[in-house]
């Protein structure tokens, strides 16, 4: 135990004397004159004889007062014990609420583990220190910014709910976290996640970070993938299994459909290694759910889901001069209907509804027509872009490495011959680049999708390559969603969206849970032809209703799976390398760095105190009432002797 | 005090009930002078008491003739004197006794008063001594008749509390002064170490010794809380207490045990011990307790 200000303690060489004064000078008691002390000296005589500590008794008092006086000291010295955990002043607590922090080793979950950490740091805040709390993986938040009052911070921190959405990235976080620490001294930044998470590498944290894991668990097996393709007779399941763990394992794979059981699979995997099954379904399934059986530590990766993908298929207008690899391209895409337009046509009269997304190929036309727009080799500026001239042999590069557009592409072996040098408007990303400028941009601009490709396909080799149908289903995923088998797929968190007739009234999303949501209410957004629902972040089927007036006119379902291999290894890291500005990279906490301080208790030892010494000053009046008390209780039980 | 002095010490009313009232005797009592108390000598009352042969020197007036003619010989008949009784009366007057509400001085002049009337009533000399004011104390010679009751009133009016009182010392001297026997009432609160000493000397004549032990209700029932240092009001010696209830049991225990022990002491030696708690009126005590003690007739 040590003594946060032990000058404190002076207040003792003080007090102290002062008391035991104040208690001489009350021991000349109040004088009383009595005609006799004659029978008094003999009683007192006795008493004495009888009870040499008496004088003790008599005592009593002073002895409390001074033990009161005691604590009272110790308490305004502030003792406090070493313990593991924080000694900064601005303490910056970073709670990780990915996904595998669902983990249920650390009961219930790893999450309610981490937020009893969280609590004991908040616990641990010296007086006067200010604490901020932040929620990072998935969406970040910051639900207590710079607050000592440690309420509030319990209360930040009871909120953070598990996020399945997401990945575990705490460079977002570490900058925030970095900037805060940067502002004030005597900072600390405390992680308290699994360590299952993306790190910087480029930033040093101006203050002490410390790392507190949470889970003992290792071992997980989850369906890492499940999709529903229609085939020549029936539907096509393709279900991926992956052992996470480091240990071969054997778990079965139930599978049902449409809410029944249909087939179960024993399924042995590997350490690190997958297993796929591809299981031959009949037509008319619309829900495919795998479940893995089997108590491991993260229930959330262990179930996935597939629906039907929808029948009718997605009208593209392709207008082009003629681009055999385009309609190669196009036609190997499920649920695509593409239409052929000369390139010399001019006006278009089909609604969005009917076609909604048209392929401008090498054409330049006056007006554009309505819908979602993939521009391949734009001749000319259109309201988007500028096209300003031409780039000779660019360099093709990713501008990312994680755009969802680049998903399974390899751009690398890719080269073009010539390129319309394009400058898109504010509206856009740039997914793959130039030193000349941007080769393939997409982005949205008032609920329209738009995608730009730069080059002419012929004047490059890109369609003789494996990346080309993979990039040309992204590009149309995301140009038509609703069409093809990924788009039935939203990963959590992932908007729902999807277009609209202009006639639709109503659109309810029915819930995993069972909730029903409804634009009416605007938990559902309607806006540019579109319904959006955001609020994915439970994993299971959501089913999308669109209603004119009272009568359902289309029904769609989406499934939500987690599919997140960085959350389903949920091994706990035991340190985290960040580095920091003492020059140490290691943020294992270590015993002794954090002064646990009670002087509270000693505060209500004092308190008991107090009460014991009123209750010894007041025992005449007590011992009268008791009196009292005995001899109505003696009445009672006796009336006849009064 | 004073203004009480102004009032008549006894109620007309109260003495007209203690007019029917006497001293009650053990045995009789040598006095002075004639009166109407019958004496242990021979005298010349008109009761026959014995005959006795005659000796010489005796007063040949007092043969009896009739028995000398039947028998021949001088026997002298001889008469029951009737002689007055002295009576004392001794009022401790030290400080100790000045406390109290009621008022135990007080309280002691009036069972003096009401006592010496009736001694008075009866024809008998009283005598009032009270000490405790210094060395010397103060002494109303013997008065008789009703007519004494007004001296005697005035004077245990005007007594006035001393300051520290040896009662052991008082008593042994008033022993030696003492002419006569004869009924003593002694009026005290016996608050003093001395008090074996003083009930002793007392006891060593003839006196038919009657105390009254006057405490006051304060003395009995002490109503003290917390932390006292209490002062003697005569030695002015302080005694520090933290008065709680067991030391108020103890006290009262104390006290019963201190009364006990007065009272065998007493009866030990032929002394009436009269306990007294002053809160009960002198009349109801004169008239009621006194009676039945055995005291008063």
């Amino acid at each position: 135990m040590s003594l946060i200000t032990p000058l404190a303690l002076l207040a003792a060489a003080i007090v102290g004397p002062f008391i035991v004064a104040m208690y001489l000078l009350k021991l000349r008691r109040e004088e009383r004159t009595v005609s006799s002390t004659f029978l008094w000296q003999r009683m007192v005589r006795d008493v004495e004889a009888n009870a040499p500590w008496q004088k003790l008794r008599r005592n009593l008092l002073l002895l409390l007062q001074l033990l009161l006086m005691l604590l009272l000291v110790l308490a305004l010295a502030r003792p406090y014990l070493a313990a593991q955990g924080i000694s900064g002043r601005n303490l910056i607590i970073i709670i990780d609420h990915s996904a595998s922090m669902g983990a249920t080793d650390e009961p219930p979950t790893r999450l309610h583990a981490a937020r009893e950490r969280a609590y004991q740091l908040i616990d641990q805040l010296p007086d006067g220190g200010r604490a901020t709390v932040i929620a990072t993986g998935g969406r970040m938040e910051v639900p207590a910014a710079a607050t000592s009052d440690r309420r509030e911070l319990r209360r930040a921190v009871e909120r953070i709910q598990l996020s399945n959405g997401g990945s575990s990235d705490l460079s977002q976080a570490l900058t925030l976290a970095a900037a805060l620490a940067a502002r004030e001294e005597d900072s600390e930044v405390a992680i308290i996640s699994d360590g299952n998470v993306t790190l910087p590498t480029n930033l040093r944290v101006p203050a002490r970070v410390s790392y507190f894991p949470v889970g003992r668990a290792t071992e997980n097996m989850a369906v890492s993938a499940i999709a529903l393709q229609p085939g020549t007779t029936g539907q096509t399941l393709f279900v991926q299994v992956t052992n996470y763990g480091q240990a071969s394992a054997t778990h079965r794979l139930d599978l049902y459909l449409d809410g029944a059981i249909f087939n179960a699979y024993n399924l042995t995997i590997e350490a690190g290694r997958d297993q796929s099954l591809i299981i031959e379904l009949p037509p008319q399934v619309e829900v495919v759910e795998a479940r893995l059986d089997g108590a491991d530590a993260m229930p959330a990766d262990d179930r996935a889901f597939a629906v039907s993908p929808a029948t009718e298929a997605t009208t593209v207008r392709l207008v082009t001069a003629g681009n055999r690899f385009l309609e190669t391209g196009l036609s190997l895409l499920p649920g695509l209907n593409v239409v052929t337009v000369p390139a010399a046509t001019t006006t278009f009269t089909e609604t969005v509804a009917q076609v909604p997304v048209t392929i401008l190929d090498g054409v330049a036309l006056p007006e554009l027509p309505p819908g979602n727009l993939l521009f391949i080799n734009p001749l000319r500026s259109t309201a988007y872009f500028s096209v300003t001239g031409t780039i000779e042999f660019p360099q093709v590069r990713p501008a990312s490495g994680e755009d969802p557009m680049l998903r399974n592409v390899s751009l690398s072996e890719v080269s073009v011959l010539k390129a319309a040098r394009i400058v898109p408007g504010n509206w856009g990303r740039v997914v793959v680049n130039s030193d000349g400028g941007p080769l393939l941009v997409v982005g949205e601009r008032e609920g329209r999708r738009v995608a730009v490709l730069s080059f002419d396909l012929h004047e490059s080799d890109l369609p003789l390559q494996i990346a080309f149908p993979l990039l040309l289903s992204n590009l149309m995923n995301f140009l038509a969603p609703g069409s093809g088998a990924e788009a039935a797929q939203l990963t959590p968190s992932q908007p729902l969206s999807r277009q609209m007739d202009a006639t639709i009234t109503e659109v309810r999303v029915t819930r995993p849970d069972g909730r029903t949501v409804s634009s009416r209410s605007g938990e559902v957004q309607i806006q540019a032809g579109q319904a959006i629902y955001a609020d994915t972040d439970a994993l299971g089927i959501y089913t999308v209703e669109e209603l004119v007036g009272d009568s359902v006119v289309g029904r769609h379902r989406y499934a939500v799976n987690l599919f997140a291999p960085g959350e389903s290894r949920i091994a706990t890291q035991r340190d985290l390398s960040i580095p920091q500005t003492s020059g140490a990279s290691s943020t294992v906490s270590r015993e002794r760095d954090s002064r646990q301080e009670f002087w509270r208790l000693v505060a209500l030892i004092a308190l008991i105190v107090l009460l014991v010494e009123w209750l010894v000053y007041q025992r005449n009046g007590l011992a009268y009432l008791r009196e009292r008390w005995r001899q109505r209780a003696g009445d009672r039980q006796s009336p006849l002797r009064s | 005090m004073n203004q009480r002095a102004s009032e008549p010490l006894l109620e007309s009313a109260f003495l007209r009930q203690l007019d029917r009232l006497a001293l009650v005797l053990r045995r009789p009592m040598a006095g002075d002078i004639q009166g109407e108390r019958r004496s242990p000598r021979r005298g010349s009352s008109v009761e026959f008491a014995d005959f006795r042969p005659y000796a010489r020197g005796d007063d040949i007036r007092q043969i009896d003739w009739n028995l000398y003619a039947r028998a021949e010989r001088f026997y002298l008949k001889l008469f029951v004197a009737e002689e007055e009784l002295n009576v004392h009366l001794l009022v401790d007057t030290s400080a100790s006794m000045d406390w109290g509400a009621p008022n135990k001085l007080h309280y002691a002049r009036e069972l003096a008063a009401a006592y010496g009337y009736i001694a008075l009533a009866n024809l008998d000399r009283v005598s009032v001594t009270a000490f405790g004011a210094g060395p010397g104390a103060l002494q109303l010679p013997g008065v008789r008749g009703k007519r004494g009751a007004v001296p005697l009133f005035a004077f245990l009016q005007r007594l006035q509390p001393g300051k520290h009182g040896d009662l052991a010392q008082a008593c042994h001297r008033y022993i030696q002064s003492a002419r006569a026997t004869g009924p003593l009432l002694l009026c005290s609160d016996l608050l003093d170490a001395g008090w074996k000493d003083a009930l002793s000397a007392l006891a060593s004549r003839p006196f038919e010794i009657t105390v009254m032990h006057i405490l006051a209700p304060q003395e009995l029932e002490p109503d003290l809380e917390g932390d006292l240092k209490l002062i003697d009001v005569e030695s002015g010696a302080p005694v520090e207490i933290s008065a709680n209830l067991d030391l108020m049991r103890r006290y009262k225990a104390h006290l019963a045990a201190w009364r006990g022990e007065i009272e065998s002491f007493c009866n030990g030696r032929g002394i009436i011990y009269v306990p007294v708690d002053t809160s009960v009126p002198v009349e109801e005590f004169v008239l009621g307790r006194m009676r039945r003690r055995g005291v008063l007739r």
